[in-house]
């Protein structure tokens, strides 16, 4: 099944950001060309996360030995061996990656198509400290299809909201809305519910 | 050279000294003294061409902006850096104490400086985010000030007691803009370059 | 709590003699809390109400959970009168001690981690090294080891081929030889001496024994303290955690030769605290 694990505009081209799903460790990156990547956030070479590389043009380095790899996730270059043709079995693994909605997306397994979903806009992604069930049941969530986003209504305002599982005890929300809202209005519905969700779950 | 830093090169608070003397392209001498495992009091800054000398980092870091390079210190916005500075010198303080019992052994309950650590993290990110959906990048206003400054190391070296910022994706953005800043020093936890 | 022989039957430092307290203070290593109570210079560690074997030498104290087949390795550097003893303090590092002597060993990190100090990008290569097992002292060393460092130590003025050689001399302890830069036929000797705690928990104790007339100390402890630091980042956020010995799950090049003959030493010796392959791992 497909999952929302951060906004778009969160990891603009150019950056690396480390997420949690499901107790796994991912690392997302952007190259220049503007493709957004999800990888195993960690080096074949000795087990470094990813997630702490620097992004040059279209690759990621690793920041240990500035391995370098492309967006295909092999392995381009090892500097310390210069002239060597690195053997095309070294590469970080890769994940498959959507972006819809206004976020990244990625599965674990499993063949179905990403589902079509209406553009966005981002608004905030929140890190609430209660299991997803607990949210969604705070903010009367009707999930939306088998993806994991749920509309929700507040104060006049909708929010398509799509949401990932950190571990055993904290989700990320990625709030986005269809139509243009107040911004602040708009973030201090969803911080209330981050609120209500803390609150049943202290 | 009028300016004198008494410098640790692993204290957060000293880092955010040595970093603004580098964005303010200021030279400065360095002592090296030894906070740990010794005792020595660090930051202190001695400015020879005033006859002044300070000691805290909220504190320098304004006297370093009056003195030398004033768009660090933008006046119509003079409380909210205030709330800043302050913000950098108690909550964001549990940060750097829990980086210190973690690393360096100093007596504390490392469970609860972190988690009031995190708090203090989830108020950046809130403060962060609202900036940034008024199109502002920085922590007061359109540009960075001694706000960003002051707030930044702690942030930065808070995966040295496991406090990552996975959960702070506003965060993540912002720390990136001030290591693209012209001058930006990096320190031992927060890798120079790019 | 371990009952590796491997791991047990060993010398381990709890740290610089200097840094304890008269009296009672406490510890823990490989899984267990010990107590250590300083009379004067003298010195008792006890766990569990069992007395263990102590040493001080090279101003640290040392110990064992076991019976070690050997004494404690010797530093014929730390009786040389002109040299510097400096002590960095300790370090906490939540991962496997046996990760933090592989990095200890690594080269190719030098531009990398170590960025404007031991090493720069444009000058990554690492050359060809040699490497051996030295079985009658049952050690490891690599020799002929060669680095561009812009600024190779706290005394240096410009950049320097810095020549070096490692001593692997227990599993958890490992010494490094480098041009001195104050004194070209001299070797300046820095020793990592890590107490594992728990097998993914570890405290490090930098020692060095340095030649230079110049530098204060607070100067000295600086800059290895900052060059540890800048490989603690890297050594918390490797996955996973343990070091993993099974082929496969790690790709060694042939940079990577120490490492590669340091986890082999390791198999042999079957020593598995600090790695996956643990066979007494509590759940």
């Amino acid at each position: 099944m497909w999952v929302p694990i951060a906004l778009g505009r969160d990891v603009p081209k150019g950056t690396t950001r480390a997420v949690i799903v499901e107790g796994r460790e991912l690392a997302l990156w952007r190259g220049e060309s503007g493709s957004v990547q999800v990888w195993e956030d960690r080096c074949p070479h000795r087990g470094m996360r990813l997630s702490f590389g620097f992004v040059r043009g279209d690759s990621l380095n690793c920041l240990y030995h500035g391995w370098e790899y492309g967006t295909a996730a092999s392995c381009r270059r090892i500097p310390a061996h210069p002239d060597l043709d690195v053997p095309s079995t070294i590469k970080a693994r890769a994940f498959p990656v959507a972006e819809a909605a206004g976020m990244i997306w990625t599965r674990d397994s499993g063949e179905e198509p990403m589902p079509a979903l209406p553009d966005a806009r981002p608004l905030v992604s929140l890190a609430i400290e209660a299991r997803p069930e607990l949210v969604l049941m705070v903010s009367a969530a009707a999930p939306q299809g088998g993806a994991q986003i749920f509309a929700d209504e507040v104060d006049g305002m909708t929010f398509h909201i799509g949401w990932h599982q950190v571990d055993d005890n904290k989700t990320m929300l990625h709030c986005t809305t269809r139509v243009a809202a107040d911004p602040l209005l708009a973030l201090g519905a969803m911080r209330a519910l981050r609120e209500r969700a803390e609150r049943r779950a202290a | 050279m009028s300016l004198k830093l008494h410098d640790y090169v692993l204290s957060a608070e000293c880092y955010a000294v040595r970093l603004m003397l580098s964005l303010c392209r200021l030279k400065y001498e360095r002592v090296a003294v030894d906070a740990y495992p010794g005792n020595a009091e660090a930051p202190v800054l001695f400015d020879s061409d005033t006859d002044t000398e300070l000691h805290d980092a909220g504190i320098i870091l304004t006297y370093l902006a009056r003195e030398y390079d004033i768009q660090w210190m933008p006046q119509e916005h003079g409380q909210a850096v205030a709330r800043w500075l302050a913000f950098a010198a108690t909550d964001l303080a549990t940060l750097s104490a829990a980086r210190r019992i973690a690393t360096l052994g100093a007596p504390g309950d490392l469970a609860m400086a972190v988690k009031t650590g995190r708090a203090a993290l989830r108020v950046l990110e809130d403060a962060l985010t609202d900036q940034s959906l008024s199109g502002q990048d920085w922590l007061v206003w359109e540009k960075p000030s001694i706000a960003d400054i002051a707030v930044f190391p702690a942030v930065a070296l808070s995966h040295d007691s496991g406090v990552g910022h996975e959960d702070y994706p506003a965060i993540n953005l912002w720390q990136r803009r001030v290591r693209k800043l012209r001058g930006f020093v990096g320190m031992p936890g927060v890798p120079d370059y790019f | 709590m371990t009952t590796e022989p491997a791991a047990l039957n060993q010398w381990y430092t709890l740290g610089a003699c200097k840094d304890f307290g008269q009296g009672a203070s406490a510890r823990r290593l490989l899984g267990e809390n010990l107590s250590v109570t300083r009379q004067g210079e003298r010195f008792i560690v006890s766990a569990s109400g069992r007395f263990l074997p102590v040493k001080t030498d090279f101003g640290h104290l040392w110990t064992s959970l076991g019976t070690p087949a050997r004494g404690l390795f010797d530093m014929p550097e730390v009786k040389e009168v002109d040299r510097r003893h400096i002590y960095c303090g300790a370090v906490t590092v939540r991962a496997s001690g046996l990760r933090l002597v592989e990095n200890f060993l690594d080269l190719a990190h030098f531009p990398y981690v170590h960025s404007d100090i031991l090493g720069i990008e444009d000058k990554p290569e690492v050359a060809k090294y040699e490497v051996e097992q030295r079985r009658e002292v049952d050690e490891l060393w690599a020799t002929k080891c060669e680095f561009f460092q812009p600024k190779a130590a706290a005394a240096s003025a410009g950049g320097q081929i810095s020549q070096y050689m490692y001593r692997v001399v227990t599993p958890f302890n490992v010494i490094l030889y480098k041009t001195s830069p104050n004194a070209p036929n001299r070797w300046d000797v820095i020793a990592l001496f890590v107490q594992p705690v728990e097998p993914d928990l570890s405290i490090a104790h930098p020692f060095m024994l340095m030649i230079d007339e110049t530098s204060s100390d607070a100067e000295l402890i600086g800059f290895q303290q900052m060059i540890f630091l800048q490989d603690k980042i890297v050594l918390e956020n490797q996955r996973p955690r343990l070091l993993p010995l099974q082929p496969g799950r790690e790709t060694p090049t042939r940079a990577d030769l120490s490492s590669v003959l340091y986890r082999r030493w390791l198999k042999e010796k079957e020593l598995t605290y600090g790695t996956e392959e643990r066979s007494d791992r509590v759940a």
